[in-house]
């Protein structure tokens, strides 16, 4: 017996030693979260992140995109998913994925700038400057002010969240902040942006310039014309920006970075952009979910109307026309976020809501002469804006703008046929509401 | 009594697999004995039966013949003990020279050698619930693995086939499903060796994947044993919650002669029914009504009968219905497919070696083009005795398994049966200039079958290598060092005239590395205090490793389809991953027995896990165990009636951590979110320290009863599973920026019961009926989830507080309204509309009971053997029929099956099958319960006549036996399902299963095959 419980000790004790160590195990492709942003390194590597988080293909890669525009009246649905054609319907309901799908990854953006902002300024590194800690720092408060922008568009007022999380009881249990001051958000990281930044031009990240494009967008959105047209002149007097032509020179032939961007995404093909699947039709290697609808295609090809912007779509080997901005091999199609055209025809309408027609014309017939068409002479202040509307419907017919810009002029029953006020925001995704008693659903869900 | 208790469990646990290698000691008498060993009712000689002479160690063993011969050194008479495994015992009084004597096979198999956890032992002392299966009664069933095999033989243990490709896998319960994102697969044990049960596969296959089971060559396996309740499985306490399944593969035996086994066997196999669909001109004609009745539905769509898409050419239509054309496709797609499966194995063994080498090829083609699975592995076993004391011994698999793989689920591109299932009828493969092409968003279907090229070649080596020494005489120590490897390696290649391959080609690989590494040392000791106390105690350790790695290359742009690897691709990108994870385990089981009567056990695991938080790796894992004997007591010892009455009893907890992330319990950052080409990171997952085992209590309990000299026997089970601390992966509010974290934070419950009944219903003159019947019954609740969770397509499956597990959330159609045509759903919160809020749960897959009979016939060399499985009261989701009857809303888009012809077209029409209108309006709206359907079947799962040579016919042909057979399966199946298989599941994610897309059924095969023994 006495022979047994020494045995017993021996093999107990050789396989217990060191076993703690034995189940200590570290991956390898992630690090820990306890310590993440601490040098320049770790700073520049975060501020990348943050970008990578808007390029997701559920915030700027598709899926945020394609609300903007499903949701307008340029676009007709070829799959079996029904949450596509609740946007052409404008029947969304709050169990759509895609509404949950870009609500999470702005939401998950958001986390990522709210960690650079908290953490970057703390960084005690001499080789980390103060002008490129403020640059990073700078970028973050951008994107989170993007973010809001398009969180307060789409939705209405959303929770505010400043604050990193580290741990899964914060940021949750918070309450829905109205639209007026999800607003004031964005206008406030827009503030604080600006001195933050640089003032050179940079195409896929953010500086002084992309800060006044967007603050330009806002103001619009916010009827402040005035202010809309002081900061899009700050860009359209800037000759780093020029409406390129022809209109397909900003996209075709692999071009990237045009003197047409003022902002857009960076993809490559390890950072590749899906976008182009749902466009391309099979033949191409895509799925042609959403395709232009016949009202569109008639626009486009209408020499008077689409002028050179009939390169926006093509047709495929079965006669059947296909959206045709995003759609290179690799797929590495950029996301073009803001564009000089934008601006040219935001200044065009504040402009012309402050009765300066001849001046609105003058931005207007800039984007018409690139597209290859006669001139606008509109002569009244409406029929100068239903002109510049229509403009936007071709100029960005495959990016999303349609929707937002009918619901911003509050235009949706005539244009849309959509008279109930409440389907102008869309619901908070209905799993959201189960988790967080917190949120309340927008009315009419 | 007791000592020959003592002697008989010594003799049949240790002695009898090593045979008997005790000295004669020095005759003194120069007598012999001379003799043959046969059963009592086929007279068939018994090959390696022990003979030992009472009293002494003087034995021997018998030859090939059944025959012994034997150095008595005894006075006449002398009596003779004779052993042989899975017959009675027998002592014989020994009057001449030469004896024949027969021994009874023992029907009611109460001395069975059942495999338990680190150990044997025979089944009349069997204290946990354990189903021991013999995988020759299902060995001719041609499908991948053993596992499929089982269906319908496990009382207990649900396992359905969702796919009638062989090597998938197949979705195996034992005892229901304790855990929502944690696994519910059993743990599988191949000699000693933890197996690896999770698939390889990276390429997608439309939602399914292949079977790691698959490697092991079912004819390599001589006995499985399913470990059930908390008692059993508490010895691999952690991973014991889902039940426990160990295979033992062929070993030789000491002092055998090589004998020889040869088996072949040849088959087709081919689909019973294939899916009804309209004709062109059906179609063409839906089509048209759904057209004008979205027009009056809403005028504003400009849709008339003078603008219907199917009207003459030359209005600008696509011509009338009836001049369209109806072109086949499944036809094309479907095949009658071959079956070939051979094997060679040779054992033996010498006084101090045994060997078992074994080879097989296993060659399948689906009946789905150009899907095949083809197995080649190779076994040795081998054990040596060093001395007396010490033993030593190896097992190795090798296999190969090669697949040519195609998607065969969900998914547009490369999809097979979308392809062939979905494209509608009407539509020709060519285009005007006469040119193959895709239709509806879908491959072409000649293209797709002549160009697939997507295989994978699995590599797998299951080894172990153990040292046995017994340090006392009822002290065994043993360490064991095994080795699970597997490469799998995949490749895909889609050329230019395939969808996915049409930018200039797409080539991929992927190479996945899995190793798992165990060292394990158990201590056995078992003795016997006095006549009446039996102790054993057995205590252990185990170290477990596991690595997974994987590297992944992509490349695209290839100059033609003639380069298909990625070095020609002008584009090319890759990936690698990593991870691992360790377990350590400390386990002591302790049992005594009474009198024969009274049996308990006692066991504690002890499990460290590197998954779980800094303070919650370890688990503790305890389990206790009783028996009672009732037979041995007095009252019950002369009842002859009664041949076995026991009562077993047994309470436990288990665990589970398999299936959750290697590093769940961490808050990490990922490297992976570059911008510009350059490296980004960003949050992952946060941390949760808090997170630790899921625990599983069991309470079981058990009768098993024979009467009529064990002519007829039962066991009955009654469990109670209750699952705590349940893994998830809590959601968040996407506030916070993350989707979910890893929780404990689910409890589910499982009851039922089990039933097993064999009868030998006939034995005389040569002819043998005998009968085994299973059936089961498992009631499964989620008893705490905070917020319900979705599944599968549609969210066609909830998951929610208070219902059973994979409950299906349908909006419930009641009726369609003679008057209007459209749908009547129950508008379940009476608010005048049918939103969201009306989905309700009906029903689930769970079946209300479920089981297997088969009937075994024997006369004379003839046997036949009938095998059914049945399954009652589970719902299946027709998600085919879903995308097949959508009323022609889906035009070009999707086929339209024949049974939406059946839909209302004018008032007073009593159908089921609603007018045509828009997808998701109302009477095609996602969700619909006019799919879910009764999956209930009973299905003739085999059927098997063989033949056995006659003894002295074989002889003359130089072999010991020749058996030749053929086999049936599918044969029938009784359903009232529309779907082609009630088995069908399009993904083989544990949470969205039940829903039937895009699946080859299980096909009915006919083989003929051959047995030689030599």
């Amino acid at each position: 017996m006495k022979k047994f419980k020494y045995l017993l000790y021996i093999v107990l004790l050789t396989s217990a030693t060191g076993c703690d160590k034995y189940l200590d195990v570290q991956p390898l492709e992630s690090i820990s979260d306890t310590q993440t942003i601490f040098d320049k390194s770790s700073a520049e590597t975060a501020i990348r992140g943050v970008y990578s988080a808007l390029s997701n293909s559920n915030y700027y890669g598709t899926t945020f995109q394609s609300i903007g525009y499903l949701s307008g009246d340029n676009i007709q649905w070829t799959g079996s998913q029904s949450q596509v054609q609740e946007f052409i319907n404008k029947k969304v309901n709050a169990e759509n994925a895609t509404i949950s799908g870009a609500w999470t990854a702005i939401y998950r953006t958001i986390n990522r700038a709210n960690n650079v902002i908290a953490k970057v300024p703390g960084v005690t590194d001499p080789l980390l400057t103060e002008a490129l800690k403020n640059q990073i720092v700078g970028e973050a408060y951008f994107v989170r002010a993007l973010a809001y922008f398009d969180l307060a568009r789409t939705w209405g007022g959303v929770p505010l969240i400043v604050t990193p999380t580290s741990n899964p009881t914060q940021n949750r249990g918070i309450a829905r902040s109205t639209t007026a001051q999800t607003y004031a958000q964005v206008l406030k990281d827009l503030e604080t942006a600006e001195p933050l930044l640089p003032s050179t031009t940079d195409r896929f990240r953010a500086t002084r310039k992309t800060v006044w494009a967007l603050r330009s967008r806002y103001h619009l959105y916010q009827k402040e014309w005035a202010k809309a047209e002081e900061y899009a002149a700050k860009l359209l007097s800037d000759n780093t920006f020029q409406a390129v032509k022809p209109y397909s020179a900003f996209f075709a032939n692999d071009a990237r970075g045009t003197q047409e961007s003022v902002f857009e995404i960076f993809y490559s093909a390890n950072e590749t952009n899906t976008h182009r699947g749902q466009w391309q039709p099979q033949t191409n290697g895509g799925t042609r979910q959403w395709a232009p609808n016949d009202a569109l295609v008639a626009l486009l090809n209408d020499a008077t109307k689409g002028g050179n912007r009939s390169t926006l779509v093509a047709k495929d080997n079965q006669n059947r026309w296909y959206g045709n901005l995003y759609y290179r091999t690799p797929a590495t199609d950029p996301t073009y976020v803001i564009r000089i055209a934008e601006l040219y025809l935001i200044r065009a309408e504040v402009r012309a809501q402050q009765d300066k027609l001849a001046d609105a014309l003058t931005d207007l017939n800039v984007i018409r002469s690139r597209a290859g068409i006669s001139p606008s002479t509109a002569a009244s202040k409406d029929a100068v804006l239903l002109d510049i509307e229509n403009e936007r419907r071709l100029e960005f017919a495959l990016e999303p703008h349609r929707w937002y810009d009918i619901v911003r002029t509050g235009r949706a029953a005539q244009v849309f046929n959509v008279t109930d006020p409440n389907r102008l925001v869309l619901p908070i995704p209905s799993g959201e509401l189960l988790i967080d008693k917190a949120l309340v659903q927008n009315p009419g869900y | 009594m007791k000592k020959k208790f003592l002697l008989q469990l010594w003799v049949s646990i240790l002695l009898i697999p090593l045979g008997i290698a005790a000295q004669s000691p020095e005759a003194t008498i120069n007598a012999t004995l001379s003799g043959i060993v046969s059963d009592e009712k086929t007279r068939e000689p018994l090959i390696g039966a022990s003979i030992q002479i009472k009293g002494t160690t003087n034995g021997a063993i018998t030859n090939a013949d059944g025959k012994f011969y034997l150095k008595t050194g005894q006075k006449l008479p002398f009596t003779l003990i004779v052993n042989y495994i899975g017959y009675d015992t027998r002592e014989v009084l020994v009057n001449t020279n030469t004896i024949e004597i027969r021994l009874l096979a023992n029907a009611k198999q109460l001395s069975e050698i059942v495999v338990v956890g680190y150990g044997t032992q025979e089944r009349k002392n069997l204290i946990g619930s354990v189903s021991k299966v013999d995988p020759s009664e299902v060995s001719a069933i041609p499908v991948g693995s053993f596992d499929a095999q089982l269906q319908g033989k496990v009382s207990g243990v649900q396992i359905s086939s969702p796919t009638g490709v062989p090597g998938e896998t197949v979705n195996v319960r034992v005892r229901g499903a304790t855990s929502i994102n944690a696994d519910n697969d059993p743990l599988y044990v191949v000699d000693g060796v933890f197996v690896n049960s999770n698939s390889l596969q990276t390429i997608s296959t439309g939602g399914k994947s292949s079977s790691p089971i698959t490697d092991i060559n079912p004819s390599d396996i001589q006995s499985i044993e399913v470990l059930k309740d908390a008692e059993a499985t508490a010895l691999y306490g952690s991973r014991g919650a889902n039940g426990v399944i160990l295979i033992t593969t062929k070993r030789g035996n000491f002092d055998q002669a090589p004998k020889v086994n040869f088996n072949a066997s040849y088959g087709q196999a081919k689909a019973v029914k294939l899916w009804e669909l309209t004709t062109g001109p059906e179609h063409a004609q839906l089509v048209n009504e759904w057209w004008i009745n979205t027009g009056k539905d809403t005028p504003s769509l400009n849709r008339t009968e003078a603008n219907r898409p199917f009207r003459p050419v030359s209005e600008g239509g696509r011509g009338l219905p009836e001049e369209q054309q109806t072109y086949d496709r499944l036809g094309e797609a479907f095949r009658t497919a071959t079956l070939q499966n051979y094997d060679l194995s040779v054992t033996g063994g010498t006084k101090t070696t045994k060997y078992y080498i074994g080879g097989g090829y296993n060659d399948q083609e689906a009946i789905l083009k150009p899907i095949t699975f083809n197995r080649a592995s190779f076994k040795v076993n081998l054990d040596q005795k060093i001395n007396e004391r010490v033993q030593v011994g190896v097992s190795n698999t090798f296999t190969r398994t090669y697949r040519n793989q195609a998607r065969a689920g969900d998914g547009p591109q490369g999809g097979l049966l979308q392809a062939a299932l979905h494209t509608p009828t009407y539509l020709s493969p060519y285009n005007e200039q006469g040119v193959l092409v895709g239709r509806a968003g879908f491959d072409n279907l000649t293209l797709l079958l002549e160009n697939y090229d997507v295989n994978s070649t699995s590599l797998r080596y299951i080894g172990n290598l153990y040292a046995e020494a017994e340090l006392l005489s009822n002290l065994k120590l043993r360490t064991s060092w095994g080795v699970d490897y597997n490469n799998y390696n995949e490749s895909e290649y889609w050329n230019t005239f395939l969808l996915l391959g049409a930018q200039g080609g797409l080539a991929t690989s992927s190479i996945s590395q899995f190793s798992s590494l165990l060292n394990e040392q158990t201590l056995t000791y078992r003795k016997k205090f006095g006549t009446k106390h039996s102790f054993g105690l057995i205590v252990g350790n185990t170290l477990q490793s596991d690595v997974l790695t994987r590297t992944y290359a992509e490349g695209r742009g290839f100059a033609n389809n003639s380069f298909k690897i990625i070095s020609s691709a002008a584009t090319t990108t890759s990936t690698q991953s990593w991870s691992k994870s360790n377990l350590a385990s400390f386990f002591a089981k302790a049992d005594y027995v009474f009198n024969s009567k009274y049996l308990v056990d006692f066991s504690l695991r002890a499990d460290g896990s590197s998954r779980f938080g800094a303070d919650r790796k370890w688990g503790y894992f305890p389990a206790v165990g009783g028996a009672w004997r009732i037979k041995q007591e007095d009252f019950l010892k002369d009842v002859k009636f009664i041949s076995d009455l026991k009562l077993r009893a047994s309470y436990g907890i288990v665990g589970n951590q398999n299936g959750i992330g290697n590093f769940a319990a961490q808050g990490l950052w990922t490297g992976g979110a570059p911008y510009q080409g350059n490296p980004g990171i960003a949050p992952q997952q946060l941390a949760n320290p808090d997170l630790r085992w899921e625990k599983t209590n069991q309470f079981n309990i058990g009768i098993d009863a024979a009467v009529l000299e064990g002519k007829l026997s039962f066991e009955l089970n009654y469990y109670n599973k209750y699952t705590r601390d349940g893994l998830l992966q809590l959601a968040l509010p996407s506030t916070t920026g993350f989707a979910n974290y890893w929780s404990n934070a689910a409890e589910i419950s499982n009851k039922g019961f089990e039933l097993n009944i064999n009868s030998v219903n006939y034995d005389r003159g040569g002819l043998t009926w005998t009968t085994s019947f299973n059936i089961a019954r498992n009631v499964n609740n989620i008893e705490k989830l905070e917020n319900p969770l979705r599944y599968g397509s549609r969210e066609l499956i909830l998951q929610q507080q208070g219902t059973p597990l994979y409950s299906f959330w349908v909006y419930k159609q009641l009726s369609v309204d003679p008057q209007t045509g459209n749908v009547v759903y129950e508008d379940v919160n009476k608010d005048g509309q049918i939103t969201v809020a009306d989905r309700q749960i009906v029903g689930s897959i769970w079946p209300k009971f479920f089981g297997g009979l088969t009937n075994n016939v024997s006369y004379k060399n003839f046997e036949l053997s009938a095998f059914l499985s049945f399954q009652y009261g589970n719902k299946i989701y027709n998600h085919n029929k879903f995308f097949g009857e959508g009323g022609g809303a889906r035009d070009a888009a999707r086929i339209i099956f024949a049974s939406n012809n059946a839909r209302w077209q004018k008032p007073g029409d009593i159908t089921d099958v609603p007018r045509p209108d828009g997808v998701n309006v109302n009477n095609y709206r996602d969700g619909g319960s006019r799919w879910l359907e009764d999956g209930s079947f009973l299905r003739l799962r085999s059927l098997n006549l063989s033949y056995n040579l006659p003894k002295e016919i074989a002889r003359k042909l130089r072999a010991d036996g020749l058996k030749v057979y053929v086999n049936g399966t599918n044969l029938f199946l009784l359903t009232k399902y529309t779907g082609l298989d009630p088995e069908s599941s399009a993904s083989s994610e544990q949470n969205a299963q039940g829903i039937d897309l895009g699946t080859p059924p299980q096909p009915r095969s006919y083989q003929v095959g051959i047995s030689v023994t030599l």
